[in-house]
């Protein structure tokens, strides 16, 4: 043959760790707009009250002073509403910086196999037991496993071993103390997730 | 009478207007033997069935597609034209209008004649193969269809003319899926055995593999990752309905169906590791086959359903066993090199193709089912995968790539005679030869 490369140096076999969904952003950003409501209702109902205290025998003045004091309460109601606004702005700015930390302290680097190999390396565990303690920290996060395989091969032979690739590495995070629950393995050809360089 | 049903249920309708002649007696020959000689034989141009003039550019289409699809068995030798004596204004299509001797003096031993007409969107055609060493009508047939059929009539009497001389019909009524993959889905495609009518069987915008179709031809299980888990779907062809029939956790692949079309074998990761199984394709019932942990995958039956070959790494590397059909007296068939995929038993039941590494680059072997030293029967550069037998085992089909280039390809089962079948930008992969589509 014209071409002989070495197998071992070729086979780029990726497996690849990626953090999967997360929650709790979206439950800080309504609880600020249920305060914001409250607020309103209290300036709305003071209004009566201060009305039915004004005396009778100047209807002019008294429709002046329930003028302004709308107006009054118009500001105080836009004031309130911008507060809230950029208090909830700022919340949920300060969420995604918080969600983008700590997606970044729980990214893991990928992990290489040897050719037509499932069984972890020693450099890949080492990759494994550095990634895991971030997920004991945080519990809401769960994260997906993806095996990939280099496109050269079986299709079917390579999809079953891309399978092995990313249960071996479950198992192993499975064992550092990550419940199962919160692995979901997935198992991928070269098609449809290109391997890592 | 052999009748052809084409899958796309176009209005072919089919007459036999001429009978053969009673004394000829069919000629059973095997083209593989080193000793067959190809039929010299002769297609003359076509001509107007009635004293109009017709579409002067039909007429070559009818006799070059029938010249080329006859090249495309195997089984002939094609006479140039130019060596052609008779006068074409003068000599008609039927035998009584026929000088035989002058097609016997330029060599040839058949001769094919034929005429059409059309009206608006109608074509009808006729189509007669002559014996001109007896001077005789071997079989003659009248097709009707509209405009743009006239590919299928030529592939049906080229069906026809085979069955009188070989006494099999050859593999016109035959298709080979494949999976074509583009940057972000692979689909399943079906092309006929001449490479014309390529059709778009799945569109899920998803990784979609390993067609098999049903021993009836009516249906196509594959693998589609298109609602997330790698399941196994059944297409009706017929109905164009889809159905999912395997979709538990991890792996679900498709392997050989059985010869009554009701058991399919599959490869399942539902009990943690890749393993065989018979799944009755009705009610879903499965019957494990393989206990090893290793992968399993690939399951192939031998044409009298004793037998299943599939790949296993047991031994370390991918590699070809045999078992018997109910999973017992495992034994490993390839010893040569460290990954040997893809099995596929040949329909007669002797031999088993397989795709195999040599010096880094895969070729298509083919090996003895009861083991024994494969053949490798692929050299050229680029990696041939996934190799398929047409139904009469004369042909293998698969797949090649490398160099920026991947294409589907068809030879003779003794490694001669490649054709590339298909080719485009895409990624073909994975041809899977249908059984004939009557």
């Amino acid at each position: 043959m014209k071409r002989s490369w070495g197998w071992v140096g070729l086979m780029a076999l990726v497996l690849c760790l990626s953090v999967s969904w997360m929650t709790g952003c979206a439950k800080k950003a309504s609880l600020k707009e249920g305060a914001v409501v409250t607020q309103e209702q209290k300036v709305v109902a003071q209004t009566p009250a201060e009305a039915s205290a004004a005396a009778a025998d100047d209807q002019a003045a008294r429709e002046r002073a329930l003028q302004e004091q709308a107006l009054r309460d118009q500001a105080a109601r836009e004031a309130a509403a911008k507060e809230a606004k950029d208090a909830a702005d700022r919340a949920k700015k300060e969420a995604a910086a918080k969600a983008a930390a700590i997606l970044k302290e729980l990214q893991i680097a990928d992990v290489n196999f040897d050719y037509n190999m499932y069984n972890l390396r020693p450099e890949a565990q080492d990759i494994l037991k550095k990634g895991a303690p971030a997920y004991l920290k945080y519990r809401d996060y769960k994260l997906v496993v993806e095996g990939h395989c280099d496109e050269r091969g079986t299709a079917e032979y390579n999809l079953a071993l891309g399978e092995k690739r990313a249960t071996e590495a479950a198992k192993y995070l499975a064992d550092l103390g990550i419940e199962k629950e919160r692995i979901k393995t997935i198992r991928a050809h070269f098609v449809i997730f290109p391997p890592v360089k | 009478m052999y009748n052809l049903k084409f899958p796309a249920g176009l209005a072919l309708l089919l007459l036999l207007l001429f009978s053969a002649g009673p004394a000829y007696g069919k000629v059973y020959i095997d083209i593989d033997s080193p000793s067959f000689q190809q039929f010299p034989i002769a297609v003359a141009d076509f001509k107007p069935l009635r004293p109009f003039p017709e579409n002067e550019k039909l007429s070559l289409l009818f006799s070059d597609t029938l010249s080329r699809d006859l090249t495309l068995t195997g089984y002939f030798h094609l006479l140039d034209r130019k060596a052609f004596l008779e006068d074409p204004n003068r000599a008609g299509i039927t035998a009584e209008g026929i000088r035989f001797e002058d097609w016997t003096v330029i060599g040839a031993e058949y001769l094919v004649k034929g005429g059409f007409q059309t009206d608006g969107r109608e074509l009808v055609a006729e189509f007669r193969l002559f014996d001109v060493v007896r001077g005789e009508l071997v079989v003659g047939k009248r097709y009707s269809g509209k405009s743009g059929d006239h590919n299928r009539m030529v592939m049906q009497f080229v069906s026809e003319i085979l069955l009188a001389l070989t006494g099999e019909a050859g593999l016109f009524d035959t298709r080979i899926a494949f999976v074509k993959k583009s940057a972000t889905s692979a689909e399943i495609y079906t092309i006929n055995f001449d490479g014309s009518d390529p059709r778009r069987v799945t569109n899920y915008n998803a990784l979609t593999l390993s067609p098999r179709w049903s021993p009836d031809g009516r249906f196509l299980a594959f693998t589609s990752y298109k609602e997330g888990n790698p399941d196994i779907y059944l297409r009706d062809l017929e109905s164009g309905s889809t159905r999912k029939i395997a979709f538990y956790p991890g792996l679900n692949l498709p392997g050989s169906w059985s010869r009554d079309g009701k058991r399919l074998l599959v490869t399942l990761s539902r009990d943690g590791n890749q393993e065989i199984y018979e799944m009755n394709v009705e009610n879903g019932l499965l019957l494990r086959l393989t206990r090893d942990f290793s992968i399993d995958v690939s399951p192939v039956r031998s044409p009298d359903e004793r037998r299943i070959a599939f790949v296993s790494n047991r031994s370390g590397s991918p590699q070809i066993y045999v078992m018997d059909a109910d999973g017992g007296n495992v034994r490993r068939l390839t010893y040569g090199g460290n990954y040997n995929t893809s099995p596929a038993w040949s329909p007669k039941g002797k031999k088993i193709a397989y795709e195999g590494s040599v010096n880094g680059r895969f070729q298509i072997f083919v090996i003895d089912a009861e083991g024994g030293d494969p053949q490798q029967v692929t050299f050229e550069a680029g990696d041939h995968e996934s190799p398929s037998w047409s139904p009469d085992g004369r042909y293998l089909a698969y797949s090649v790539r490398g160099y920026g280039r991947s294409r589907i390809e068809i030879m003779n089962a003794g490694g001669q005679g490649v054709r590339v079948l298909h080719e485009d930008k895409d990624t073909s992969q994975s041809p899977f030869w249908s059984p004939h589509l009557r």
